[in-house]
């Protein structure tokens, strides 16, 4: 039943399926343009074939196009121009219900399920919606097509355990399984799967040849080309809303993909930072901190570290190891219930963010669009809210420093006054970025700071945030999960595990194998 | 809008009235010069809501603002500074400034009150401000029965009436000749409605003064933008080490003292003294205004157009006489009505939208 045939020759869209393939796409968009008010083409003149059990990777820059594609497939958007097809016959969306009820299903970044609920009661909801089952439905039923599935798979999900107390693992695996219980024939994955642990992104990778090998057809957008290569059976690029590159599984290896993604940039991917000296000073000092979480629970379990200045310091670990409660609580957005922050001398412990702000901290958060931006307002507001401290606003000086945060960071926005949600993700963490990097005096506290951001434009950002330290004596205290970042940008190395801190490691002498050692034991 | 009044004229006569009479009515409240002090008063506290709606803070306490602040005018000018025969013209101003002012402080406090509520005891803003309506209301009958009681009121248990020096009207003549035809009416018509302006020239400079003053607060202060932060994210103030707390007692405070500043041209330009029990006499501008905030749909630029068809319907609502009902009940069935239909059109137009998008 499984039908892997479409792959060869779909690389030629717009034409019949050539040589012994009959099969007609599951979904086929013919000559899509979108554009957004503010004349932004974020699509332009787009035809792809997605075929039944196939895997296909969706690549490219910051603000490509990538997301809007996938939204207009999902119905969140209507095209301007072109039409979509499913089953070779045209469909018109209104909603993303409306996919759903085709067969077509998105999961993205952010997990969508409700978190007062349990597991189970999250799928009979979206069950009720798609009309595949009544309130009567009993859950139990549910919940053993949860445990069979998650135990296959390993990745364990109790299917009675509410959503707040499951890892984001354990979320973005649950609503993956949501979307197959409500008969997904294609699944979209926008930046779904760039979160999570790497063993954990492996056991999807199986799960999706798995839904593969039944006809399933996945679209699958990354940052992370060593990710799409792993699992896809074809490669598409696109570039400023077009089509750039259609590569077949053999053809494709990263160097080709960033040529066609990024063109000429793609060569200063391989620059290395150079070590900044760090001076004597002890700008961050954290002794003996614990931090709740959300739910109470204790999510930083006595950590102490110390940054110097102009020292860059990074700490791995695996998400929801404690970084996130760790970072707001140094950012004064989390109450510490024992321990001391100091910083720049001052102890600002429980004093809260304008506490710390005022000594010139830069924040990058986890959650970026909660605690990062606010989205309905512009980049120029946004930005004004952080910088102006007078009674009227200087509406000219603010624009030029959104204008320099857009210019610096190479920001894809028709102008300051965009509101910051018609953004690409890639592009409001951006703007957060810039902003940060411009208000930090002398910290700059970080988590996944290159979140969601292509891989030219993330080696700028490490760039900048490095040079900062090296020129400036800026302190850079940051998180990541992505081990390979935390190994390039930092000076010092600790690794987070279960909320307990390990290190420092000198890079000198410990090997990636040892510091990987503790993230995952 | 038009497919909103017909839908409101169908009700009616579904309720027994005869439709071409009902559209007549209402259209000829549109033009009707008796909806200019509707217009002025709603437009005024439009924008005082404006401003916290615009801050996700739903100051329903309009009428609370409305009438503590509205007793201040009465302590001032009344009580504290009466006015005396042959009191020099400097000090008749100095009072009017201060009845303003003081109104427009007790509106602030009002506001702030609710805001302290909101903003340090984690108290929805909802109950509590329309909890100090009702503080505000017995407040206001316990002060009208008690030291505010005035003497020369045929009886009635009311304050007096505020002195003629104090008030805030101008009277234009009425005209004799109007000329012929068309022409002669249209210009009457159009003179009518200067008349109206003229006499509540008062509340066309505040109606100015307000507009410029929350245009230049919400757009070119720190304050408007916080609060318009606050309106859609406020997590994302507190990551900047914004006092959220404190923007949301300063929003309050500053859509009561609009609500309060606008109370005091009300008395001084129209009411002239305060009715016992004040509740059974108001005019529920407190209330109406948060249609007119929300008909405008939150737009600066739309709020005295709504004021305008809110305004409108509320004169056709009482012309109407609809079943028979009281004013209030008048004016709430004809809101009802607006809101209802506005809803609809408003899904009809998005639908509308996508169809054409996708066919
Ligand atoms: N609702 C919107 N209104 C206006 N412009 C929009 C809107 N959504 C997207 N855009 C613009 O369309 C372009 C493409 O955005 P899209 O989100 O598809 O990019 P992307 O490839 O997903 O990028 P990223 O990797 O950053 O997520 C961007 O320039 C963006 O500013
Ligand atoms: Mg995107």
């Amino acid at each position: 039943m499984a039908s892997i045939k479409g792959l060869q020759s779909s690389t030629e869209s717009d034409q019949q399926p050539i040589g012994d393939n009959t099969s007609t796409p599951v979904v086929s968009l013919k000559r899509i343009t979108k554009t957004f008010p503010g004349g932004i083409v974020a699509l332009d003149n787009v035809s792809l074939e997605v075929y039944r059990g196939e895997i296909v990777a969706l690549l490219g820059e910051n603000g490509a196009g990538k997301s809007t594609l996938v939204k207009i497939v999902y119905g969140v958007y209507t095209p301007d121009k072109g039409r979509v097809y499913v089953d070779g016959k045209p469909v018109f969306f209104k909603n993303p219900r409306d996919a759903i009820r085709k067969g077509i299903v998105m999961v993205s970044q952010v997990p969508q399920l409700i978190e007062r609920l349990t597991v189970a009661e999250n799928f009979l909801l979206s069950l009720e919606s798609v009309g595949l089952a009544s309130p009567f439905t009993l859950t139990s039923r549910i919940s053993k097509f949860i445990e069979r599935e998650s135990e296959k798979y390993g990745i364990p999900v109790n299917p009675e355990a509410k959503v707040w107390s499951l890892t984001y693992t354990q979320k973005q695996m649950a609503e993956i399984l949501r979307a197959i219980v409500i008969g997904a024939r294609v699944l979209i994955l926008d930046e779904a799967l760039t979160y999570l642990p790497v063993i954990e992104r492996r056991k999807f990778t199986k799960f999706l040849l798995e839904f593969k090998s039944h006809g399933g057809t996945v679209i699958l957008i990354t940052h992370k080309i060593p990710e799409a290569l792993e699992s896809s059976d074809r490669i598409v690029v696109l570039r400023r809303g077009k089509i750039v590159a259609t590569l077949g599984k053999e053809e494709a290896d990263a160097e080709t993909i960033r040529r066609h993604m990024f063109g000429e940039e793609s060569k200063r991917l391989t620059e290395a930072l150079p070590r900044s000296k760090p001076g004597k000073r002890k700008i961050i000092v954290v002794e003996r901190l614990r931090v709740l979480d959300d739910y109470g629970r204790e999510a930083v379990r006595g950590v102490s570290l110390s940054v110097f200045r102009g020292e860059v310091v990074g700490i791995a670990g695996i998400v929801g190891n404690g970084q996130s409660e760790l970072v707001e609580a140094i950012a004064g957005l989390r109450r510490a219930v024992d321990g001391r922050i100091v910083i720049d001398d001052v102890d600002v412990t429980n004093k809260g963010a304008k506490a710390v702000r005022s000594i010139g901290v830069g924040i990058i958060p986890d959650h970026p669009l909660r605690l990062g931006v606010s989205a309905d307002n512009t980049i120029v507001e946004n930005i004004a809210a952080l910088f102006s401290k007078q009674l009227v606003i200087d509406w000219t000086e603010m624009r030029r420093l959104a204008g320099h945060v857009i210019k610096k960071l190479n920001v894809k926005a028709s102008s300051e006054d965009d509101p910051v949600k018609t953004l690409s993700g890639g592009n409001i963490m951006k703007i957060i970025i810039g902003r940060e990097l411009l208000y930090a005096k002398k910290a700059l506290v970080a988590y996944n700071p290159t979140r969601a951001l292509d891989e030219v434009s993330a080696a700028a950002v490490r760039g900048a945030i490095k040079s900062r330290a090296i020129n400036e004596g800026l302190a850079v205290l940051f998180a990541s999960e992505d081990l390979d970042e935390v190994l390039e940008l930092s000076d010092r190395v600790y690794v987070i595990n279960t909320g307990q801190l390990y290190g420092p490691f000198d890079l000198d002498t410990t090997s990636r194998d040892e510091i990987e050692k503790y993230m995952v034991m | 809008m038009i497919a909103g009044i017909l839908f409101y004229a169908t009700i009616l006569a579904l309720m027994g009235r005869n439709p071409v009479e009902v559209i007549y009515a209402l259209a000829r409240s549109f033009v009707s010069p008796g909806i200019v002090k509707d217009f002025l008063i709603l437009s005024m506290l439009g924008y005082a809501l404006y401003v916290s709606f615009k801050g996700a803070l739903f100051n329903i306490g309009g009428e609370g603002q409305f009438y503590i602040a509205a007793i201040g005018v009465i302590a001032i000018t009344l009580s504290l500074m009466p006015w005396s025969p042959g009191q020099s013209t400097a000090k008749t101003i100095l009072v009017i400034v201060l009845a303003v002012f003081v109104a427009t402080l007790l509106g602030g406090l009002w506001g702030l009150l609710a805001g302290v509520f909101r903003g340090y005891a984690g108290i929805d803003e909802v109950p509590v401000t329309l909890l100090l309506n009702y503080v505000a209301y017995y407040t206001v009958d316990y002060l009208v029965y008690s030291i505010f009681r005035g003497r020369h009121t045929y009886g009635y248990i009311r304050t007096d009436e505020i002195p003629e020096a104090y008030r805030l009207n101008y009277y234009l003549p009425p005209r004799t000749s109007s000329g012929e035809g068309l022409l002669g009416s249209l210009s009457s018509l159009a003179y009518q409605f200067l008349r109206e302006f003229a006499l509540y020239y008062a509340w066309v400079i505040g109606l100015a003064v307000v507009a410029l003053v929350v245009y230049f607060v919400m757009y070119r202060t720190r304050l408007g933008l916080l609060i318009r932060i606050h309106g859609s994210n406020s997590d994302y103030l507190r990551a900047i080490g914004v006092d959220v707390c404190r923007v949301a007692v300063a929003t309050l405070a500053l859509s009561g003292s609009l609500v309060g500043f606008t109370a005091s041209l009300y008395v001084l330009g129209y009411l002239g003294r305060l009715p016992y029990p004040v509740e059974e006499s108001t005019a529920n501008y407190g209330y109406i205004a948060i249609l007119v905030a929300w008909l405008a749909v939150l737009e600066y630029k739309l709020i005295p157009l709504a004021a305008y068809i809110v305004a409108a319907l509320r004169d056709a609502g009482i012309n109407l006489q609809v079943a028979q009902l009281g004013g209030t009940e008048q004016t709430f069935i004809s809101i009802g009505l607006l809101l209802t239909v506005f809803t609809v059109v408003k899904v009809f137009t998005e639908y509308r939208i996508e169809v054409r998008h996708s066919g």
